[in-house]
């Protein structure tokens, strides 16, 4: 009898969380202006923008394979200044070999800080400093790597065999000597592959900050596009298609190598080195893509001082208008992750190999979710922008289909891992197919997709802030709009207020995760 | 009920079902014995159509299993329940569900499609499992998550789930091998009564011999793919058991050949 009453009481909480999940997406469907009729519409309106686009127009060639050098250029160099940065910090901020209590915790709070900015909002802050240009993009990828590696590279320092630690320890050695033979052997193969992962993120991210003004093709694009010149608008998305699925596959290719312990191994020694030489001549080469003007960045670091002292006190007179527009900014968040849920399971099941079994179907789905993931949310919201008009629903659109791509791979990736045996158990039923998904591979996959979900949902109500930069809704058009009048000090106080946010809901999901995982 | 004519599969060059002719008489039970790797589990596989045999034909209620034709291994499979020996359950969701599973078969077409995929099921369905579930001796666990049962509740669990097929034939693959005696007693009691009250065929592959012996009249075993004693269980003396479990060794298959 005893597990009876627990099941009711089971259902009791379930209905309760159903309540509350529909609820919150009502509202949130409300606030964003996502409903059946702007659904249905927005997918009209898409269509007629993409037949504006076509053929696209590469009348401007040059100049687009420029400024994707310069792109290239500055993910390269933002990933490689913030390996630099991020090289003693993760050591550092990792509690194995923290030097003491204070530059531990201090090491620590500064990469937690630095990863819960998006990386837009360093590139807006940098253009007002440096003014437009790659050298903006660059600095503010240097920070959001350093946010991302200085994470990545603790963590593999903290989870090293400390054995040969000890052992070292054991001769007498200390300190430096120590991490130089007891630990960099051990993380240096997962250091490179975050370093590769970095890069191949920083060259898409570097796409969509000319969009804020901080250099590389996301400049052109959104010149094009608020120039109502789709057909070139549509050439820099070819090239940037070009572009992300190149790297996305080199980067794929290395890192597999390295994470197998195949690379440079005799076999393939000589490609893997050409492909690593490759990249350091393109790296070299690079620097003459990127009109980095020192001097001009010399001259920026007093006018970031002077902006930094412009912005305090923070003046939170028009408080009630900030947390409006982080209600929408939320709502936005929300509604973009539902849509991508709803996207992401026909992607996932499609593009996983034990369901789908067709190759044909499988590869489709598969380069879909790539592109989906590939392609910048700015990039989106700005196609979005034009397609349905200013507002938050183009920023839904945007943040639903980027992180589709994310969802759908990692929906993917949990179905081909699950346990066949129930599968095909309910297989020898005779159930269909759909059935079949259902009732054996969902029940199996279903912890782990809620969890995804949330991991999706904390990182769309982090860029939902940005949507704004391109009139996508949200509090970043007001951020802008500040901006423009130099009103620092409004800025400072909507930028505490994402801040605040941002952190209550990283509670908030914790919470989250406890219950459902 | 099953016919199998001059059955043949290889893997990888290695000969695991050499020519099988067997016969299985609608409300027969057989126990299938041999030292592993003998094709025991390849033949019920083909059964239901889980191998694709290289030759040879398999017909079930008179119907020849067509292995090219997803939806016509789909009608065979919906007649065949099959019990595995880790169970093969949905671990996570509860003994209800798992059982409800064996109706999703029968509920393929239109409406029924639709809400059976979902996990809506009609009256009809939910209280068919109930019965099930009772009939197990598992009335009290409908609501309780599978990954909470004894390994002998979940075996019955998904003889429920079985059942729920409304199958004509039962393939049980080592259902007892993961169980201790007691519950393997119950497991082998249970299959048989469901035999002989219900009316359904049933084929199991069994390592235990003292099973064999208290449960089944008829045993086939294989040996190297192919069958070399099919008889009466009292004919299955040390003499023979020794021959079936020796290989290695050139040894004549035993041509009692009942049946064929």
């Amino acid at each position: 009898m005893h597990c009876r009453a627990s099941w009711h009481l089971n259902k009791a909480a379930r209905f309760l969380w159903w309540s509350i999940f529909l609820v919150v997406l009502g509202v949130s469907f409300r606030i964003s202006q996502v409903d059946i009729g702007s659904l249905i519409g927005g997918l009209s309106q898409s269509f007629a923008l993409g037949r504006e686009m076509l053929p696209p127009d590469f009348s401007r060639g040059k100049q687009i394979l420029i400024l994707a050098a310069e792109t290239v250029a500055m993910g390269f160099w933002g990933t490689i200044l913030g390996m630099i940065i991020s090289l003693p910090l993760g050591f550092l901020a990792a509690r194995n070999t923290a030097q003491n209590w204070f530059l531990y915790h201090l090491s620590k709070t500064l990469v937690t800080l630095l990863r819960s900015i998006p990386d837009v909002i360093y590139a807006f802050f940098f253009v007002t400093a440096f003014g437009l240009g790659p050298q903006a993009g660059v600095a503010a990828l240097t920070l959001a790597t350093v946010g991302l590696l200085g994470k990545f590279y603790s963590e593999a320092v903290e989870s090293i065999d400390e054995k040969p630690v000890e052992a070292l320890a054991a001769t007498g050695s200390r300190g430096l000597s120590v991490i130089r033979h007891a630990i960099v052997p051990q993380v240096l193969p997962l250091f490179m592959g975050y370093n590769l992962y970095l890069l191949d993120h920083n060259i898409r991210v570097a796409l969509a900050l000319g969009v804020v003004g901080a250099g590389g093709l996301g400049v052109e694009l959104f010149t094009q596009m608020r120039g109502f010149h789709y057909q070139k608008a549509a050439a820099i998305l070819v090239v940037i298609l070009v572009i992300i699925t190149a790297i996305d596959r080199v980067s794929a290719y290395l890192r597999n190598r390295i994470i197998k312990g195949g690379f440079l191994q005799p076999g393939s020694r000589s490609r893997d080195a050409a492909l690593v030489g490759a990249i350091g001549l393109f790296t070299i080469v690079s620097f003459y893509f990127m009109p980095v003007d020192l001097k001009e960045m010399a001259a920026g670091a007093p006018r970031i001082w002077e902006f930094l002292k412009g912005m305090v006190p923070p003046d939170f007179s028009r408080i009630s208008v900030y947390l409006k527009l982080m209600l929408e900014t939320v709502g936005m968040g929300i509604s973009g992750t539902f849509l991508a849920m709803v996207l992401a399971v026909p992607l996932g099941v499609l593009a996983s190999r034990n369901v789908s079994h067709h190759p044909l179907i499988y590869n489709l789905a598969k380069e879909i979710t790539n592109f989906l993931r590939a392609m910048p949310d700015l990039v989106f919201a700005l196609i979005f922008v034009v397609a349905v008009g200013l507002g938050p629903f183009a920023g839904v659109l945007a943040l639903g289909l980027n992180t589709a791509g994310f969802l759908g791979k990692f929906y993917a990736e949990a179905i081909e891992n699950v346990d066949p045996k129930p599968v095909e158990a309910v297989e020898a039923t005779g159930a269909r197919l759909p059935q079949r998904i259902f009732h054996s591979i969902f029940p199996q996959v279903l912890p782990l997709f809620n969890s995804y979900n949330l991991y999706i949902l904390d990182r769309n109500i982090r860029y939902s802030t940005i949507m704004g930069l391109v009139g996508a809704g949200g509090i970043g058009y007001e951020l802008v709009m500040t901006s423009r009048m130099f009103e620092y000090r409004q800025m400072a106080a909507m930028l505490l207020v994402i801040l605040a946010t941002i952190m209550i809901l990283d509670l908030v999901s914790a919470y989250l995760r406890k219950q459902v995982v | 009920m099953v016919k199998v004519a001059n059955l043949r599969k290889r893997f990888n060059g290695l000969e695991v079902l050499a020519g099988i002719n067997l016969r299985v008489k609608k409300g027969e039970a057989v126990a299938l014995i041999g030292p592993s790797g003998s094709g025991k589990t390849t033949l019920i596989r083909t059964i239901n159509g889980f191998v694709i045999p290289d030759a040879g034909t398999i017909s079930v209620g008179g119907e020849e299993i067509n292995y090219r034709d997803p939806e016509s291994l789909r009608q065979i499979r919906k007649k065949i329940g099959m019990i595995y020996q880790l169970f093969n359950l949905v671990e996570r969701t509860s003994v209800q569900v798992n059982v409800m599973a064996g109706a999703l078969g029968r509920l393929d077409r239109g409406l029924s499609l639709l809400s059976s995929t979902v996990g809506f099921f009609t009256r009809r369905e939910r209280e068919k499992a109930r019965e099930l579930l009772s009939f197990v001796g598992l009335e009290d666990k409908a609501g309780e998550r599978v990954d909470r049962l004894s390994g002998g509740q979940k075996q019955r669990v998904a003889i429920a789930r079985a059942l729920m097929q409304e199958p004509e034939l039962l393939l049980a693959d080592e259902p007892i091998a993961n169980l201790d005696p007691k519950a393997s007693r119950k497991i082998m009691e249970l299959l048989l009564r469901i035999n002989q009250e219900k009316k359904i065929t049933l084929i199991a592959v069994l390592h235990h011999l003292d099973s064999v012996r208290d449960h089944f009249q008829r045993v086939v075993a294989l040996k190297e793919g192919a069958i070399c004693f099919d008889a009466a269980t009292r004919k299955l003396n040390d003499h023979r058991i020794q021959d079936i479990y020796t290989v290695d060794e050139e040894i004549e298959c035993i041509a009692a050949q009942a049946g064929i």
